[in-house]
């Protein structure tokens, strides 16, 4: 038996899953101040249907560090990093502790000025007399060496609780994100391991012996163990949740286009042949990107709320929410009013719909039925242009060889799955609209329990090994070390792929074969003079994201 | 966050899937360590930069600057017709203001190529900044536009391309024909008799360093750049000056080229050569690209720079001040012409080689003297392979006899023994071969 919850805005969705059935679900209000009281109002609601001893995995999709970062509820960190020369590395500067030391390593992993401890020792005490104890230390380029950071790291373990390396919280390049990724991921580490105690004895209250995994950005989950480690990587997780609960209720095999539609916004995602498509390299937190992997999640601001108004002689159609809908009790006419009156809807009170579509009519000299239409055809013309745009981005992303130019993979959606409060709703509209069939799943309500439910766990690895100088580097495992000049890229793969199944294995995770998949495989020869002084070998594998199961519908 | 104070396109294309041969300098590798640094440095994070897909150049693209014989598919792989469409997309977000600057970092590269192609020379086939120029111009009219050459090589191709054309101003800075391929690129090369004084040549003395490059761009090619005041500057960006380059002998920096590129200003910023692909490449091309963009560039320096190791002689600084003094001349007093005129039109007899593919090339080049163009461009090739060509090419600026002209002779081709002949008519926009 499987529970998944996920904590949203202003609700608290959960589900327990037997053989493919939902065998209970709940929907809690969240209580941001005390997270853990509604993750076990949701967690006690579903188990007065099901039997606590008998839930294998618990899947927890939570807003914990999202939140304890936008409220700047997060710890002060004292951050050390190794730029050498390129863009002058003040730019990415965070906390009051930002500390810039001498040292270089270049893209091949060579260290060309070493970082010495004895040059922290004075921001070392500064840091300590400002009570930090969680420090981040980051270089550039350690992800092709990472000798450098692990002794700055170990040189700052006397004074620490706790020290993010750069190396371990992302394989990717990209130095200043790493900086922020680094950062927010210490800034997090307290709040997060004393949620994580916390919910652990609560579940031992509960009788609950479950493995409890946590739902990361990318629509995969970590064991609770690792998230521990690097808490960052369950930043808004929310989005992913939705969209692997869709996932989880309908098999697509094709290019299809999700909207995920709210009360204020419809979120946009992607699937390539069924596969959710992923941000190139992280999400952002507010103005700081990060290497935080996440599904490729844009928001508009259209939704069931959208305030309808009249301004300067126009009619307008959100962005803005003015409270609940009429029909809900709001204040103020929204987009959901304007199905009411049209009869796409029959929700709540359609006498109010009315009444608030018609004031704005008369500002308009239309009848309501008229305004209530263009209100309508407005919003779906917004939908339509900003999804277009949307692909049309995707389409013109950036490639690196001449087969990819040629080949021009296009993403043409067959299909749109929508789900959310007013997506049933609007499936007729959506059709006309987009010429689409329209798929509204089964259990819309709950798609995003159901998908931090059903949602696997992912995790990837990324080998770069340069034969000339014998070097061999996973960055992702703490693996630096030697390997011989006639290491080849079959080799490569082989090694990269039994690595993560190890790690995979060791983290408890069951993996089957095909689940592995190799993203990159590259070897490019390395020329000096005319003669070929070995290969660069870059493998980059990944347990594919993806659902335990599908729902039986 | 980090800001462009102008905003930049970046059309970066590695094309990892190409080489001429595997341990050719112009191989799968050569972009690779750039795209690490890009990424490392977040480049495309900073605001008002953003990495572009280059399009697909078409055949009439490569038609507009070029005769390709036997056929433009027989000298052109995918590999041209995509860095060429690169260089197309980066003169889109300009022209078309999306981007105020672009810089197409691109493979393969393309000044070494002139007008008549048999294959290539100095690893290139198209002359890609001349393809981008008459797409430009196709489009947009006949804009005056400057093409600062920086590459270490004589930009041979383009100067070819350009050579009677009022037009186009081509600056080429090098390394001394003396002492390097092409073996040309001397200031006595200053234009044809329709163009004087529009090709400037600056041949700089083997291990000049920053110093002595910077004060040549500052007071040779600056004065000209303000007098001739061209509608567009374009930089044919190579990166064979730096001090770790295997094929030259310069001792430029990634610091230096960022200053140049300040100081020029380029609208367009094209990669053309550049093979110390893991100790320059990856420095200068992110150089280039913060001065572009107007992001402070002030701590991009390679790692193992050496500064007293690399600075130029006192002797070499001093031939540079001579030059200073006297090539700007080449532009503001031109020599008169001393081309050869026979019955109406001006001719040059050339042989040309192709050291890439080993082709020899023999050439007669017409010009026809118009009083009201620049002139109707006849040239008769051929090699051993492909023997009997013709091609006929109406400048963009060319008058309703030259056009009338190239199609009477285009017309006949056949009949006059040609076994290949090319229309390329600017003001008719015809770009075609005789069936």
């Amino acid at each position: 038996m499987l529970i998944g919850i996920d904590v949203g805005g202003t609700h608290t969705d959960g589900v327990c899953i037997r053989d493919g059935r939902v065998e209970a679900m709940a929907k809690v209000p969240t209580d941001h101040d005390n997270l853990l009281a509604t993750i076990t109002e949701a967690l006690c609601s579903i188990l007065k249907d099901c039997n606590g001893a008998a839930i294998r995995t618990i899947n927890l999709s939570t807003t914990l560090s999202t939140n304890s970062i936008v409220t700047g509820r997060t710890e002060k960190v004292g951050m050390f990093v190794i730029p050498g020369p390129g863009i002058n590395a003040d730019a990415y500067a965070l906390g009051s502790q930002y500390h810039i030391l001498n040292g270089c390593v270049d893209h091949r992993g060579a260290i060309s000025a070493k970082a010495r401890v004895d040059q922290i020792k004075p921001m070392a005490t500064r840091c300590r007399e400002e009570g930090i104890r969680v420090y981040g230390v980051v270089g550039k380029f350690c992800t092709r060496n990472p000798e450098q950071e692990m002794a700055i790291a170990e040189a700052l373990a006397p004074q620490a609780d706790f020290v993010t390396q750069g190396h371990r919280v992302s394989e990717s390049l990209n130095f200043g994100r790493r900086i922020s990724t680094v950062y927010y991921n210490a800034a997090v580490w307290r709040t997060f391991n004393s949620f994580a105690d916390a919910l652990e004895q609560s579940l031992r209250n509960l009788k609950i012996q479950a493995d409890i995994n946590i739902v990361k950005a990318d629509g995969g989950t970590m064991p609770l163990k690792l998230a521990r480690e690097i808490p960052v990587q369950s930043i808004f997780s929310g989005p992913a949740a939705s969209v692997m609960g869709i996932l989880s209720t309908s098999a697509v095999t094709e290019d299809a286009l999700i909207l995920d539609i709210g009360g204020t916004t419809t979120d946009i995602a992607v699937l390539l042949d069924g596969v959710p498509l992923l941000e190139r390299d992280g999400i952002s937190i507010g103005e700081h990107p990060t290497l935080v992997r996440a599904l490729k999640v844009e928001s508009i601001g259209i939704g069931g709320d959208s305030f309808i108004s009249s301004r300067d002689g126009q009619l307008r159609v959100g962005p803005e929410r003015h409270g609940p809908c009429m029909a809900a009790g709001g204040p103020a006419p929204a987009l959901m009013d304007a199905m009411n009156v049209l009869g796409h809807s029959s929700f709540g009170d359609r006498e109010r719909s009315a009444k608030g579509i018609k004031e704005v009519a008369m500002i308009q000299g239309l009848s309501a039925r008229e305004c209530a239409e263009q209100a309508v055809s407005l919003a779906m013309d917004i939908l339509k242009k900003k999804v277009n745009a949307f692909l049309a981005a995707i389409n013109a992303r950036p490639v690196y060889t001449i087969q990819e130019i040629l080949e021009d993979r296009v993403v043409r959606p067959a299909s749109i799955q929508v789900i959310g409060g007013p997506a049933v709703a609007m499936v007729p509209l959506l059709e006309e609209t987009f010429g689409l069939p329209v798929v509204a799943p089964q259990h819309a309500e709950v798609a995003n329990a159901i998908g931090a439910c059903l949602t696997r766990p992912t995790q990837s690895l990324v080998l770069t090994v340069d034969t000339s100088r014998g070097s061999f580097t996973v960055p992702g495992l703490g693996i630096h070390k030697t390997v011989k000049r006639t290491y080849t890229l079959d080799e490569a793969v082989h090694d990269a792929t039994t690595m993560l199944r190890a790690e995979l294995d060791r983290q408890g995770i069951p993996a089957e074969d095909g689940d592995i998949q190799v993203i990159q495989a590259d070897a490019f020869n390395m020329v000096e003079g005319h003669y070929t002084i070995g290969r660069n070998i870059r493998v980059r594998c990944q347990m594919r994201p993806g659902v335990i199961t599908t729902l039986v519908s | 966050m980090l800001t462009a104070k102008t905003s930049l396109g970046i059309i970066f294309f590695p094309a990892f899937d190409w080489a001429i041969s595997p341990t050719h300098p112009e191989r799968e590798e050569r972009l690779l360590y750039t795209q690490d640094q890009f990424r490392e440095e977040g480049l495309f994070d900073i605001e008002g930069i953003r990495e572009y897909r280059p399009l697909i150049a078409e055949e009439k693209d490569i038609l507009r600057p070029h005769f390709c014989f036997p056929g433009v598919k027989s000298v052109c792989t995918d590999s041209h017709f995509i860095s060429a469409g690169g260089v197309i997309r980066a003169a889109q977000l300009v022209m078309q203001k999306e981007r105020e600057r672009a810089f197409a970092v691109v493979r393969p590269p393309g000044h070494h190529a002139m007008r008549t192609v048999h294959g290539s020379r100095g690893f290139c086939n198209i002359n890609i900044e001349a393809v981008m120029i008459e797409w430009i111009r196709e489009h947009y009219g006949n804009l005056r536009v400057a093409v600062v050459d920086t590459d270490c090589h004589h930009g041979d191709g383009t100067q070819d391309i350009y050579w009677h054309d009022p037009d186009v101003l081509f600056i080429s800075l090098h390394q001394d024909g003396r002492t390097i391929y092409p073996g040309t690129g001397f200031p006595s090369e200053a234009g044809g008799p329709k163009a004087l004084g529009r090709t400037i040549n600056v041949p700089m003395p083997p291990r000049t360093s920053d110093e002595g490059y910077l004060m040549t761009v500052e007071r040779i090619v600056m004065p000209i750049l303000d007098h001739f005041k061209p509608d567009l500057i374009i930089n044919s960006a190579g990166q064979d000056n730096h001090f770790s380059d295997p094929i030259t002998n310069m001792n430029f920096t990634a610091q230096g080229y960022a200053r140049l590129t300040q100081m020029l200003r380029p609208d367009i910023a094209v990669l053309e050569g550049g093979y110390a692909i893991k100790g320059a490449l990856p420095y200068v091309n992110l150089g280039i690209s913060l001065a572009l963009a107007g992001v402070d560039f002030s701590a991009v320096q390679e790692p193992d720079l050496d500064r007293e190791k690399i600075r130029e002689q006192k002797s070499t600084i001093d031939y540079l001040a001579a030059l200073c003094d006297q090539l700007p001349e080449v532009y503001f007093n031109p020599r008169p012409s001393d081309a050869v005129r026979e019955s109406g039109y001006f001719v040059r007899r050339r042989s040309i080689y192709y050291d890439t593919d080993d082709i020899n090339e023999t050439q007669v080049e017409r010009l026809k003297d118009c009083p009201h163009c620049p002139g109707l461009l006849i040239v008769e090739s051929e090699t051993p392979k492909t023997p009997r060509c013709l091609g006929l090419h109406v400048p963009v600026q060319g008058c309703d006899m030259c056009s009338q002209e190239a199609e009477e002779r285009f017309v006949k081709s056949r009949q006059a023994g040609y076994a290949h002949a090319q229309l390329s008519d600017r003001v008719t926009k015809r770009y075609e071969y005789a069936k």
